[in-house]
């Protein structure tokens, strides 16, 4: 931990940190809960039936205000890339400035454009038009979480640039650049972690008003589609996406990869810790709980690969909070694993016509709705803390990536306004989306 | 190339400084046209969906500067450190009242609302006058491009200046002006009823004010930063920009006294986005001023992308830029016609 507190860059990073950990709560659940207001509006627009308008006029509510925070605490993302890291924006903005204002030009304008017709024209628009708005508001998103990820991969694994003469990079191929591997394979696995944020929120309302013995109609439908998508969802975000992504760390990050796993030491047929406690100091995991061969198997495709340990790397290319990283990934892993067999046993009750009045398994899945943003915030944290100590991966040091003309004073003042303001703001969409869960569903409603 | 990258960049600011100042503008006047609670909702309405695709223009021009002019944006960004985040949190703060303050339908709840909507309009009017001010005067910019600048220093715009001065706070206080009366023109064609009255009412006087404070500024201006007039009266594009500048002036003048609010509205639109284009032409090829040595001031070609990056942005950007204007179009098609003071027809706003 020394290192932590000699490093220039961490206020830096700790605001950088908290704002993106905060924001993406809120875009998660849009991208997450948008597919299923499409396939609302869908079943209404062809089988007229009021209680799928019922379920979109509904989770539009949710929808829209849970859409207004990720907007507001997305701006200041894009702000910091030149007000904390200027030396990062200097080096390689012609680069990943490209997706940044793809992501303006091609999704924000969707967004933005569409998500006013679905909040306030649906008398205005008629159903058909209303139903356009919410695929254009679905597809929007989700371009956006693609152009965002495409920059993140280039920060973990770069690809497409050439060094400029005066030592910046410079973009060479466009095509290697959108086409990176690391980016398709992480935003498969992310969108997938989207879904499952999405069909828990879902779910989880559908238990809360069966438990209450309210909207009937409207909490078996939310119990459905909920656990059916749950399911899906949480089986792809392990197998194969979160599988491929682990391998692609493996390959691209070995040190990374004997962080995540706390191992200091090389060798064939490497166990897979289930639970342990990393001892950087000691260089060794102490209590372990192992599977013998697993981490050769999943990291590499055969029990006998070889997996390199922390000690075969220099001690300046080792991910600087090892205990953080290793305790992230593996919290991600354990719950990913639970929500797979709950779902399966929500699905598997649910068949036999037992879901309803299975009370014991409704309370379970309501209180389970927190869980997917722990993990997804766990997922990012491994995949940022993971890349440590580099901002680009082996091509800029996060040491020298921050603005050196601001201040700690000046990061530690905004990071305060940040914790004050989002402190506000959270308070505040927690009421508003409690009270429209308790207003719930009406009839007959316009949006 | 990089003239052409200079321009988008304009042209996209200017458009974002039109489209969301009339919500400034409207955030502003909200207490002046509205005197009952369901005429202030109606005002909030008559924004409601639209400002968010507004607001989106200053992203994807951030965007845009930062593939064309990544050390243009470091520099700027990084240099005017807690003015950003003071635009950060009024954004933020504007965009969750006009999209709560519809939801709970409460006397106290709406009224906290629509005074966190008028203290952060002011706030961001003042804030981007001010960076306007700011560009025109230049900045403490050293030999590596980087610089750091207090809030004040001595309140004067030349050597150690800080973000205010008597001219930035000048150019600041016009900005209000000037975005308090086309927020007033926008509701007057907008709306119905009394806060329709009122508007029109407003944004006749506040224009009228407008002129004057244009000209005082304008003339601070050219003590301040004299090459300006030079960048002016030596390019045929500039004085263009000035003929079609007056021309706009003169169809507002007009379209005012006619009562006619449409026209109004378009022209004031388009005048304030010729004037911002036509400083832009004066200023190019210089991107941010030093105060202290003018060898170490900014010029689009010393802080813009590699030639490699420009072309490839310049193969996406035109088919973005046309979407863009497809969806933005349609949203205000549909949005067409009058706000009402009824809450039918006003969404959730």
């Amino acid at each position: 931990m020394t290192e932590y507190v000699n490093n220039p860059a961490l206020w830096h990073r700790i605001q950088f940190a908290f704002t993106i950990t905060y924001h993406y709560l809120f875009p998660q659940l849009t991208m997450g809960l948008a597919w299923f207001i499409v396939f609302w509006k869908w079943k209404a627009l062809r089988t007229a039936e009021p209680r799928y308008e019922q379920a979109a006029r509904f989770w539009t509510r949710i929808f829209g205000l849970n859409f207004a925070l990720g907007v507001v605490t997305g701006l200041p993302m894009e702000f910091q890339f030149g007000t904390n890291w200027a030396s990062f924006s200097r080096f390689s903005g012609n680069i990943i400035g490209q997706t940044l204002a793809m992501e303006g030009m091609f999704a924000f304008f969707l967004e933005s454009a569409l998500i006013g017709a679905l909040i306030w024209g649906e008398k205005r628009l008629g159903p058909r038009a209303h139903f356009i708005a919410s695929v254009g508001v679905a597809t929007g998103s989700w371009l956006s979480g693609f152009f965002i990820l495409v920059t993140n991969a280039f920060m973990q694994r770069p690809v497409g640039y050439a060094l400029a003469p005066d030592g910046t990079l410079t973009l060479s191929s466009l095509s290697a650049y959108l086409g990176n591997q690391w980016a398709w394979i992480q935003f498969s696995h992310n969108q997938c972690a989207a879904l499952v944020t999405g069909s828990f929120a879902i779910t989880a309302l559908g238990a809360f008003y069966t438990l209450r013995g309210v909207h009937a109609e409207q909490a078996k439908m939310y119990l459905r589609a909920g656990t059916i998508v749950g399911l899906a969802a949480s089986v792809a975000v392990a197998f194969p996406t979160g599988d491929a992504q682990a391998k692609l760390v493996g390959e691209f990050q070995p040190v990374t990869l004997a962080a995540m796993e706390g191992r200091f030491e090389s060798a064939t047929h490497a166990d897979v810790v289930l639970i342990g406690q990393p001892n950087v100091k000691e260089q060794r995991l102490d209590n372990p709980i192992a599977l013998p061969g697993g981490l050769s198997f999943l990291a590499y495709g055969k029990f006998d690969s070889y997996v390199r340990g922390l000690n075969e790397f220099p001690r300046d290319t080792w991910p600087d909070n090892i205990e953080l990283l290793y305790y992230a990934f593996h919290i991600m892993i354990t719950l990913g694993t639970l929500f797979i067999l709950l779902m399966a046993y929500a699905n598997w009750q649910r068949w036999r016509g037992r879901l309803e009045s299975h009370r014991g398994l409704l309370w379970v899945l309501l209180l389970a709705f927190p869980f997917p943003y722990i993990a997804t915030s766990l997922g990012w944290m491994t995949s940022e803390l993971g890349r440590q100590p580099w901002l680009i991966y082996g091509l800029l040091r996060t040491s020298d990536g921050y603005s050196k003309v601001v201040s700690d004073g000046d990061v530690v003042f905004t990071l305060i306004g940040f914790v004050a303001l989002y402190f506000v703001l959270g308070l505040l969409f927690l009421y508003l989306v409690v009270r429209e869960i308790f207003h719930g569903p009406r009839e007959g409603a316009h949006a | 190339m990089v003239l052409v990258w200079y321009g988008i960049v304009a042209f996209m600011l200017s458009t974002y400084i039109v489209l969301d100042g009339r919500n400034f503008g409207v955030g502003m006047v909200q207490w002046l046209v509205a005197r009952e609670r369901a005429e202030r909702r109606q005002v909030v309405a008559a924004i409601g969906p639209m400002w968010l695709w507004h607001e989106v223009w200053l992203v994807s021009s951030g965007g845009v500067l930062f593939v064309a002019f990544p050390r243009l944006l470091a520099s700027a960004f990084s240099g005017y450190y807690l003015a950003m985040f003071l635009i950060v949190w009024s954004a933020i703060l504007r965009g969750i009242s006009i999209e709560v303050g519809g939801h709970v339908d409460d006397g106290m709840w709406q009224s906290f609302w629509d005074a966190v909507l008028f203290l952060s309009s002011v706030l961001l009017a003042v804030l981007f006058g001010a960076a306007l001010g700011n560009v025109i005067r230049g900045v403490p910019l050293h030999e590596d491009g980087t610089f750091h600048m207090a809030f004040f220093t001595n309140f004067k715009p030349y050597g150690d200046v800080g973000l205010l001065d008597w001219y930035t706070v000048s150019v600041a206080l016009f900005s209000v002006l000037a975005l308090a009366a086309h927020g007033a023109t926008y509701l007057a064609q907008k709306t119905e009823g009394p806060v329709h009255d009122r508007a029109a009412r407003l944004s006749r006087q506040l224009w009228t004010l407008a002129l004057p404070a244009f000209l005082l500024v304008s003339f601070l201006t050219w003590r301040v930063r004299p090459e300006l007039l030079g960048g002016l009266t030596g390019r045929p594009l500039a004085w263009l920009g000035i003929l079609f500048c007056t021309g706009c002036a003169g169809a507002l003048a007009y379209a005012l006294h006619r009562r006619q609010e449409q026209r109004a509205f378009v022209s004031a639109t388009v005048l304030l986005q010729g004037i911002v284009v036509t400083g832009a032409i004066a200023l190019y090829p210089v991107m941010l001023w030093s105060t202290l040595d003018r060898g170490d001031t900014l010029t689009a070609d010393k802080v813009s992308a590699p030639h490699q990056s420009l072309v490839t942005a310049t193969v996406w950007w035109p088919l973005a830029a046309v979407l863009a204007v497809v969806y933005c179009s349609s949203i205000v098609r549909f949005y067409r016609g009058k706000v009402g003071p009824s809450r039918d027809g006003q969404g959730l706003y």
